[in-house]
Formats: C-alpha cells, sequence, structure tokens
C-alpha cells in the first residue's frame, strides 16, 4: 500500500476579478464578479515510503496546492487522499507530529531571535525527548554546517543560511514525510548543491518519503527518479525521467568537435543541425536512427569526439507545456500530452 | 515537563525573548494603555466635582478615581488584539507555518498575549505607582473581594480574549479585519464600563451592556476590585455569568475554527 495515495483531488477556488482602472474599480463597489479556477483536477497518484518524488509544473500548474493538500493546511473541493493512513486535512495532532512541509517562500522561524530559539520551540511542541533533540539537531547541525550561524538573529541570515536554518527546524522531529515546496529558491548555486545533497542524505539515512516541487531541474534530476508532471490542474505525467524524456522528446543529441571545418549539408541528412560553430556542431536525430547515424558520422567525417546524449531536461518539460498550450489553442496536432495522460490513466 | 505544558512553557519563553527585542515598543504601549483611563479620570472627576452632590454614576471623585485606578488595571490584564493581527496572517498566508504545527494556532496567540503582559509588567507597575500616589484612591475594598476580584480579572481576561479571537476568524472570510477590530475595541469601551462606569450610561446603553459580554470583561472586575460590588451574591453572579460567557465563546470559537480552517486558502506561499 502506497504511503501517499491520492485519488482524484481537486481544489477550485473562488477568486474575485475585474478590469483594471477607476471605473472598474468603482463598479466593483456595487457588484464583484468571481471566477472560479480549477487549481486542481481530478489528480491521481501514489507515493511509496522512501520515493522521493519530483512535481513538476510551470508556475500555478497546481503543484503547491496539491500539496497544501497533502500537508493538511488546504481542504480540498474533491476526492480524496491518504498520508501514513490518515486524512491530511483532518488535521490530526498525530499526522502533523509525522509529517513537515518546508515552503521556500514562507519562514518557521522566529524572525527576531537565534534560530537555536526557533529549534527549540520546535523540540518542545513535538515533544522531542531531550536526548533525541540533541542527537538530531547535531547531526543537522553538521550536515547542514550552521554552526557558526545559531547564535544569529534570524533576520540577519543570509537566504542559503536561513535556508539551511529552515530545514533544519523542518526535520527535527524527523519527519516520514516531507514536503519541499521550492526548497532551493534565491539560493545560488553552490548551495543549491549542499541543499540538495543533503536531501539526498536525509532521505537515504531516515528512509523519508518526500515530494518536492522545484523549479530547478537540477534538483529533480539529482533526487528524482520518478516525476509527476502536471499542468493546469491535470497530471500530464507520471514515471522516470527517462521514460518522459523517451516519451516527449524522442530523440538525441549528438554533439560533435571536428578536427576541420565540414560543410553543413554534410548533416543534413543525419538530423536536424541545432547549432554548428566552426568545428563544433550539435545535432539532433530521431532515437531509433541514433546508432545509424553516429556509425556514418565517424565513418565519414574527420571527427576528433562524439558524445551522444539525451535532450536536457528543461527541453523535455519545455515541450510538455509547449506541447500543452498548442493543444488548447486547438492546433489539431496529435497531443503528446493526451498520450502522456492516456498512459498515467 | 513533557507534552502540552512543555510546548505552553516554550512558547511562552520564545514570546517573551520577541518581546524583550523592541523594549521601546512595549514601554509605548504600556504608556497608551495608562493614558486612556487617566484621559477618562480627568473627565469624570471634574464632571463629579461639578455636579450638584458631588457624584458622577453614583461615584465622588475619590470613588471614581479608584474605579479608574481598577479599569487601569484590568484594562492592561485583560488587552487583546488578535483582531488587528489575524488579517494579516491570513492575508498574506503567514499563518501557514502554524498550520502545520501539531497545536492549535491559538496557543502561539495566547502565550504572545501572555508574553506581552509580563513585560510589559517592569513598565506599567511603576506608572501605576505614579497615578496612585498622585490621584490617592481609595480602597475600601475587604479581603473577600479582592480574593474574587483576582479570579474575575483572569475570567474577564478569558472572556475579552476568547472573543477577540474567534471575532478575529471573521479574517477567513472578509480578509481585512481593521474596521472590525474597531468596532470590536469601541464596543469594549462603551459597554464594558470603560468610557464611562455603566451605572452612568443612559439607560438603553446599560440595558444593551446588560445582554452583552463586554461588562464582565471589564467593569464587572473593576468594580470588584474596587469595592463598588458589595455583597458576595453579587459577587458570585457576576463570576457565573463570567464563567457562562466564557464557556460560550469556547465553544463558538470551536465551531468558527473549524469553519473557517475549511475556508483558508493559504495564499502566497
Amino acid at each position: 500500500m502506497p504511503q501517499i495515495a491520492v485519488e482524484q483531488l481537486s481544489k477550485v477556488f473562488k477568486v474575485p476579478e475585474r478590469e483594471g482602472g477607476f471605473i472598474a474599480s468603482m463598479g466593483s463597489l456595487f457588484r464583484r464578479r468571481y471566477r472560479e479556477v480549477r487549481a486542481v483536477a481530478d489528480v491521481s497518484f501514489g507515493v511509496e515510503a522512501g520515493e522521493i518524488v519530483g512535481f513538476l509544473g510551470p508556475n500555478g500548474a497546481g503543484k503547491t496546492t496539491t500539496l497544501k493538500m497533502l500537508s493538511g493546511l488546504l481542504f480540498p473541493t474533491g476526492g480524496k487522499a491518504e498520508v501514513l493512513g490518515h486524512t491530511p486535512w483532518k488535521r490530526e495532532s498525530a499526522y502533523l507530529r509525522r509529517i513537515s512541509m518546508l515552503m521556500g517562500q514562507r519562514s518557521q522561524l522566529q524572525w527576531d531571535l537565534p534560530a537555536m530559539d526557533s529549534f527549540q520551540v520546535h523540540g518542545a511542541i513535538y515533544d522531542i525527548p531531550k536526548p533525541q533533540f540533541q542527537q538530531t539537531l547535531d547531526e543537522l547541525i553538521e550536515l547542514l554546517d550552521i554552526s557558526s550561524v545559531l547564535k544569529k538573529q534570524v533576520r540577519t541570515l543570509s537566504l542559503g543560511e536561513r535556508m539551511k536554518c529552515e530545514i533544519c527546524v523542518s526535520l527535527l522531529h524527523r519527519p516520514d514525510v516531507l514536503f519541499l515546496d521550492e526548497p532551493t529558491i534565491g539560493v545560488d548555486i553552490e548551495m543549491q548543491a549542499r541543499i540538495r545533497r543533503f536531501i539526498g542524505e536525509y532521505n537515504a539515512r531516515y528512509g523519508a518519503t518526500i515530494i518536492l516541487t522545484s523549479h530547478y531541474m537540477a534538483d529533480v534530476t539529482a533526487l528524482c527518479k520518478r516525476i509527476v508532471v502536471i499542468d493546469h490542474g491535470k497530471l500530464l505525467f507520471d514515471g522516470s525521467l527517462a521514460e518522459l524524456s523517451t516519451r516527449m522528446a524522442p530523440f538525441k543529441v549528438i554533439k560533435i568537435d571536428l578536427d576541420r571545418p565540414v560543410d553543413d549539408y554534410a548533416f543534413a541528412a543525419l538530423g536536424d543541425v541545432m547549432s554548428c560553430d566552426d568545428q563544433k556542431v550539435v545535432l539532433r536525430v530521431p532515437r531509433k536512427a541514433a546508432s545509424t547515424a553516429t556509425a556514418k558520422l565517424l565513418n565519414d567525417l574527420p571527427i576528433l569526439d562524439l558524445t551522444i546524449e539525451d535532450p536536457p531536461i528543461e527541453d523535455v518539460i519545455a515541450r510538455v507545456f509547449g506541447t500543452r498550450e498548442s493543444d488548447s489553442a486547438g492546433d489539431g496536432k496529435a497531443s503528446m500530452a493526451e498520450a502522456t495522460t492516456r498512459r498515467v490513466k | 515537563m513533557s507534552g502540552f505544558p512543555r510546548a505552553f512553557a516554550a512558547m511562552l519563553r520564545v514570546n517573551i525573548a520577541n518581546m524583550i527585542q523592541y523594549r521601546a515598543e512595549i514601554l509605548l504601549w504600556s504608556v497608551w494603555g495608562i493614558v486612556n483611563p487617566t484621559v477618562l479620570y480627568v473627565m469624570w472627576a471634574s464632571a463629579a466635582g461639578g455636579s450638584d452632590d458631588g457624584t458622577v454614576a453614583g461615584l465622588d471623585r475619590n470613588g471614581v478615581a479608584t474605579y479608574y485606578f481598577s479599569i487601569m488595571i484590568v484594562g492592561h490584564v485583560t488587552a487583546a488584539w488578535d483582531v488587528y493581527e489575524m488579517s494579516y496572517l491570513v492575508r498574506k498566508g503567514s499563518l501557514s507555518p502554524q498550520l502545520l504545527r501539531p497545536i492549535l494556532p491559538i496557543w502561539n496567540s495566547i502565550t504572545g498575549n501572555l508574553a506581552y503582559k509580563i513585560t510589559t509588567m517592569m513598565f506599567v507597575l511603576p506608572m501605576w505607582a505614579v497615578f496612585f500616589f498622585i490621584v490617592r484612591p481609595h480602597f475600601s475594598t475587604q479581603p473577600w473581594q479582592f480574593g474574587l476580584a483576582a479570579v474575575a480579572l483572569v475570567l474577564g481576561a478569558v472572556l475579552n480574549y476568547m472573543m477577540c479571537y474567534t471575532v478575529a476568524l471573521i479574517a477567513f472570510w472578509a480578509t481585512k479585519l481593521d474596521a472590525v477590530g474597531e468596532i470590536y475595541f469601541g464596543l469594549c469601551m462603551m459597554l464594558g464600563g470603560r468610557v464611562a462606569p455603566i451605572a452612568g450610561l443612559p439607560p438603553v446603553v446599560s440595558e444593551l451592556a446588560a445582554v452583552l459580554p463586554f461588562q464582565w470583561m471589564f467593569a464587572f472586575p473593576a468594580e470588584l476590585l474596587a469595592g463598588i460590588v458589595t455583597t458576595p451574591q453579587e459577587a458570585m453572579a457576576g463570576l457565573g455569568m463570567q464563567a457562562a460567557w466564557v464557556a460560550l465563546t469556547i465553544i463558538l470559537f470551536n465551531v468558527v475554527w473549524r469553519a473557517a480552517i475549511r475556508r483558508y486558502s493559504a495564499v502566497s506561499g
């Protein structure tokens, strides 16, 4: 039985809307217009214990709303969910003690006090036995390398330091399920890598189940074997990164270093020339034709070096959402999104 | 210590630490708490002095001084302000981290409220002493009245707090509550016996005050403290009314809270 089981989960928000300008503003005084926004639409999926699942989608796709429902912050409009055997929005204390949600844009720390004060309050609220609290805290301080910032007021910390303290406070009670909403937002590349490494280590050490949303593909590729793609509230794909790549972008990227310049037409028959910069060429060829194209390139051309890669995940995701946009525009193209949705169903 | 007492004590400690960060702010709030009853004391003492029989609402100048000194203490002990803060927490999504904890957010607010009252003691006690020595209120209050006044003070504080917090939950529907806060504060002042002793209110207003909880928050504990409530029967009846209102507001809070969190839209992350 999955540790997180979501069935036909939906959330509809009623939001006020009006045209810009003074007259519209006065009009809304007497007559307010509302629009229903279907933030999450019949989403179903399951997550096994110890899995790390990446939740991908553009802004407003419904990722955070889904996580908020699973953490008990929001009541759904429809559907069911069970996490660790609990219905999240019943907000039972026994459930809240076993989960944690880290929101990159929302602080759990006491702004005017040193982070250590927030850690101690957290320990008391979750009633963590003191020896266990001290042991976990020592581990987290070491893993996150935050010993030097513990005595500083939170508001004086850098964003990266604060994020690490946010992660620390979220994990002090050793949650079994962790919802991470943009945990690396706004921090520099080195810090992103450290946070990523830490999340992986936490998962390995405690076997925690993790759902992660991030706009940084590096977070997802480094941590998640499985991804769930969501857009306009609907689930578009649920599977491995490699599967998504195969399905959404059925081509390989061949990067070539040449010994001497060669005319473009030499590549045209093999695939699309993505770039051709003097003696460096990047080709996109259909997956099935990759081996034939490679053999031909090696036979016919003065190759110094050649690599075959999957397309960057950013490109794959861009294709998923690009396809969806064009679907909604009604251009009648065969829909990859539909294909993947069928697979999910 | 473990369980809820441990959590409560830790939240209280951290809220006190937070308050201490802003000493100038809590000093100014303490002054604000003194200014209001002082102005009203001056007004009613003048009115008593200028009246034919030297009294107003049945109190002479000395009685007015005793009443407003009591109101000063009651006002501080019963202070509650969640109706001003809740809309910010809801509108900005700042309530979300509190909702994720296995303890109701109201407990954080209660410990914040207590922290304010504890930390401001170092400022209000000297101010009360100065007021006392200048105005010279005369307490004819008996020990049993002081004892029951202490209970009434606690019940009044709980009642105002619970009512204020429950009203604050309107923020889950109305988003901005500044005006509601002002209305609530106005009702507390007028119907709670703070602008004028209840006996000095126009009949229609005092009849309205009789069926609402505000006088049980402020006027009753102050009258008990000032020795205006003279019989144990009256005192016990008043405490009974306070207890009934406290029970009712706790029930009301539970009902409204359940509806409120269903409405919560957890905006802005």
